[in-house]
């Protein structure tokens, strides 16, 4: 998933080549590019192999095999991962984990400028499937693991890291879930931190904020279904599953949930509003201090809109059988992302009423993870460190708490009771980066400086008292 | 391909059942036709997952058997299509002058998924009177009885001065796929030469109790055109939806065409065939008949007669949104969004003004609308001459009398668009009737009356049979 601070419009601007790489940068960069260049999308890839290679690192730079876990299941070779540990000084210490999910969302090569499996640096971007979503996170907890381990670092608490498959598919195997399951002591830890906050940059580059995420919406996929007798094509009748199904969808994009707000995204957007400034800084403003209606002027910025409410949206759509048959099935799949307090069910009765067609049938698609009760407790523990260390790397910008409007694997973790919260240092534009879509990137400098980022916090979390 | 003459009597009995009691009635010819039927309706001949050159080996096989010689057995498959095959077989006749009757039908059908249907597609199942499975009626019906008299022919030693051919080929259901009648047309022209030949087509209508209304014959076809409509988005994470979503625009554009209607249209043949149904129809839709036979552009008596699918399709162009597919995730916006739309164009209107007309509708230029591969020319009807005509009625007045037959306009599309334009004309024709639901063509279940087909079969032997003298 990704984080998505934000408004304000991309300006195209070259930037320029990030030319002083410095040695241990470069070794980072050659491990970057191996994560991203091995496809670990469900149709074609291999998250085992993509663990196997991780390991490798890890084991090239002194961990014995006893502290490397690589898991996957019988019935999905393909889809396992690896947990890593460095032991603690203090057996009485609780570990910190570090999350990352290795699998990323599929990329049709035709439709991309680049190879999306090849990492390709250009204007000041690393451009490829997952350089965004989440492989440069997921190689940043490789490196720091690698260099905590050659320098002969000594946490105090341990540090484990889990690297997972399936947190792109809602109905595939996940290996959070399965961890969560059948691996709940090794994995066990005081919290995790995994993906889900970040930085925003305005159009120009410049950081605005960082966030540290504490909530996520919930991700629920419904499927409308329409079936008919079918027929020749030649024969057209009145009563067409395709037309029946796109009056539906019509009908739905034309709805907007209820404006909804919890004490996370009012403190996010309490920090944003003297940050953006202008017409929609007050607007930020407004609705942090319980002013619900200024959610209009917020809800025309797409990423910001994504904060307020329930959100749906048609992402699969398939109908018919041959080009000369009228359809006897059509089906569509609406992503749902579900604001924290309600229910996958009223989710669905509200789409129903909404299509007002009794011909489309409505129903909940498999559930990812547990409903989450809402926002866990950012404690100074977790906050602080994020808040210090920003100050010193990024003066002047302010860290906020947050709530994803996409789903993390913390989803699985939290409930399992080990609290998960977004933390990577790693700024994104307001385009949203391409996750999920076309020409997926993050900056190289984003990059290299969430790496720096992830390997200090980490360090002060680890020798936390 | 269908055809839909036939008249519609709404009556609401179910169909009569027959049941087992029919099957054990049937005559030692029947039984053998019904198990080659059978073994042709379970080879799946799908574009998907079928196999025709499996089928036209197992039809040349009975051919064999019967005493055909290898040489006048020719299996055919075009490179590239090695289970897109088809038959070509031969039987000579005793006057070495007189040209050859060609028997065309085509192996493949359209796909059938069995989650979707009642029963397996691809078993053939005899229930209350009916056959059901894929192929029953569109064109397998056909094919097995073109067989069975090439048999039959040949076993029996039947007088016959015509050579009589058979071709049995594939890909009449797929646009853009091969065909094997344009194949044979364009590369075993000498082989299939024919004064005529007969295919598909012009079926009879009956209504929904089992009475014979009237017999049809192809007399010009609709023009059958794919057209692709496709949005293009850059797409991005579902969590953060955006206004502009290619799912609705395709859904705005599909929505526009479905409630269009194209204006009304007639030839001279479909004024005919309005003319001679009105007094088998009656009623209100035969009064509608009448009228519009007399003054087609008059508008009132067509919007009654476009309240039947099957009229309404006599009468104008249409357009149906057939396949949807968009999307790469469940959680990512669609990039790619495409829609197929099947239209079947009445004679006289070109492929081009057809698709600026969809592009005028949707009103949507991110909307892109291809037209695809043309499946043939527009090709005109061959002339309904008595040497073709006169056998036909003469059979049908023996067996149906009462029961006219009558020239239509084919809303379908056949392989006889490939053979007319290469001189042979090719009638649409056969002697099976279907229900007002049109058998159920393409679609779910597709079923025909079991009497149908043996009695059709009975009066295809008898016809070619005078054809061949």
């Amino acid at each position: 998933m990704r984080i998505i601070l934000s408004a304000t419009l991309a300006a195209s601007i070259a930037l320029p080549a990030y030319a002083q790489t410095r040695p241990d940068q470069q070794r980072f960069r050659t491990l970057y590019k191996e994560l991203v260049e091995t496809n670990t999308s469900l149709s074609a890839g291999s998250c085992t192999l993509a663990a196997s290679r991780m390991a490798a690192h890890l084991k090239a730079a002194g961990y014995p095999d006893a502290d490397l876990h690589p898991f996957s299941v019988p019935d999905h070779p393909k889809e396992g991962g690896l947990v890593a540990i460095l032991p603690g000084s203090d057996p009485k210490a609780k570990a910190i984990l570090l999350l990352g999910h290795l699998d990323v969302v599929e990329a049709r090569r035709e439709d991309w400028t680049r190879d999306p499996f090849t990492l390709v640096e250009e204007n000041g971007y690393f451009y490829g499937r997952g350089t965004a979503d989440m492989k440069a996170q997921v190689a940043a907890w490789v490196d720091a693991m690698v260099r905590y381990k050659e320098e002969g670092f000594k946490p105090r608490r341990s540090i484990k890291m889990a690297l997972t498959c399936g947190e792109e598919t809602s109905t595939a195997f996940n290996g959070a879930g399965w961890l969560a399951t059948h691996e709940r002591a090794l994995i066990d830890a005081e919290f995790a931190l995994n993906e889900g906050g970040g930085g925003r940059l305005d159009a120009n580059g410049k950081p605005l904020i960082l966030t540290v995420q504490a909530a996520e919406k919930f991700p629920q996929n419904y499927q409308l279904e329409v079936t008919n007798p079918g027929g020749h094509s030649s024969r057209p009748t009145p009563n067409n599953a395709i037309y029946h199904l796109a009056g539906g969808l019509m009908k739905i994009s034309s709805y907007r949930f209820p404006f909804m707000a919890n004490d996370i995204t009012r403190a996010y957007f309490g920090k944003m509003g003297p940050q953006v400034g202008g017409e929609m800084g007050a607007a930020m403003t407004a609705f942090s201090k319980g002013n619900l209606s200024a959610a209009e002027k917020l809800s025309t910025d797409p990423s910001y809109n994504a904060f307020l409410h329930t959100t749906c949206i048609p992402t699969l759509l398939s109908a018919g059988h041959a080009n000369n048959a009228l359809p006897q099935r059509a089906d569509a799949n609406i992503n749902c992302r579900i604001f924290p307090g309600t229910s996958v069910e009223d989710v669905r009765a509200k789409l129903k009423e909404l299509v007002g067609d009794p011909e489309i049938k409505v129903t909940v698609s498999d559930t990812r993870s547990e409903v989450p009760k809402g926002p866990q407790p950012l404690t100074p523990a977790i906050f602080k460190p994020v808040e210090a260390l920003a100050a010193k790397m990024w003066p002047g910008v302010p860290v906020v708490p947050f709530m994803s409007a996409g789903a993390t694997d913390g989803a699985f973790l939290t409930p399992a009771g080990i609290p998960t919260y977004g933390v990577s240092g790693m700024f994104g534009d307001p385009d949203g980066n391409g996750a999920h879509g076309l020409n997926e990137r993050l900056r190289v400098k984003s990059v290299y400086d969430g790496r720096d980022f992830l390997y200090q916090v980490v360090k002060i979390y680890a020798q936390q008292k | 391909m269908r055809k839909y003459a036939n008249a519609a009597l709404a009556a609401m009995l179910v169909a009569m059942p027959f049941g087992p009691a029919r099957a054990q009635a049937l005559r030692p010819d029947q039984q053998a036709f019904r198990a080659l039927y059978k073994e042709l309706v379970e080879t799946n001949t799908t574009l998907s997952a079928g196999d025709c050159t499996l089928a036209a080996q197992r039809m040349a096989a009975h051919l064999k058997d019967a005493g055909y010689p290898v040489r006048d057995l020719h299996i055919f498959t075009a490179p590239g299509h090695p289970k897109e095959g088809g038959v070509v077989a031969v039987l000579p006749g005793s006057d070495p002058k007189a040209k050859a009757i060609l028997l065309l039908a085509h192996l493949d059908v359209v796909e059938a998924k069995r989650e979707d249907w009642t029963r397996d597609p691809f078993k053939l199942v005899e229930e209350g009177g009916y056959f059901y499975g894929r192929g029953t009626a569109d064109d397998k019906s056909l094919a097995a009885v073109w067989v069975d008299i090439m048999v039959h022919f040949k076993r029996d030693d039947i007088a016959h001065r015509r050579p009589l051919k058979l071709a049995l080929t594939c890909g009449e259901e797929t646009n853009g796929a091969f065909n094997g009648a344009k194949w044979l047309a364009a590369n075993q022209r000498a082989l299939i030469d024919a004064e005529f030949g007969l295919t598909e087509g012009g079926w009879g209508a009956m209504d929904e109790k089992g009475k014979r209304i009237a017999l049809g014959i192809n007399a010009g076809e609709k023009l059958s055109q794919n057209y692709q409509l496709e949005v293009t988005n850059p797409g991005g994470h579902s969590m953060r939806p955006v206004k502009d979503n290619a799912i609705y625009r395709l859904s705005a554009g599909l929505l526009k065409i479905g409630a269009y209607d194209f204006p009304i249209l007639s030839t001279d043949a479909s004024r005919e065939y309005f003319s001679r149904m009105a007094p088998l129809t009656g009623g209100e839709m035969g009064a509608a008949m009448a009228e519009f036979s007399r003054a087609p552009q008059s508008g009132k008596p067509a919007a009654v007669l476009a309240g039947d699918p099957r009229y309404n399709a006599m009468m104008r162009t249409t357009c149906v949104a057939t396949l949807i597919n968009g999307g790469h995730a469940t959680n990512a916006l669609p990039q790619r969004v495409t829609a197929n739309v099947n239209c079947r164009i009445f004679p006289g209107t070109t492929i081009e003004a057809v698709r600026g007309k969809l592009q005028e509708l949707v009103g949507d230029s991110q909307i892109k609308i291809t037209a695809q591969a043309a499946r043939s020319e527009a090709s005109k009807a061959p002339p309904l001459t008595d040497a073709v005509m006169k056998p036909i009625i003469s059979e049908a007045a023996k067996r149906w009398p009462g029961v006219p037959v009558i020239p239509q306009l084919e809303i379908g599309a056949t392989d006889a668009s490939f053979m007319t334009p290469a001189g042979i004309p090719t009638y649409g024709f056969t002697a099976m009737f279907f229900e007002p639901d049109g058998s159920r063509l393409h679609g779910l279940n597709e079923r025909i009356r079991a009497n149908v087909l043996y009695e059709g079969r009975d009066y295809l032997t008898d016809l070619i049979k005078a054809y061949a003298q």
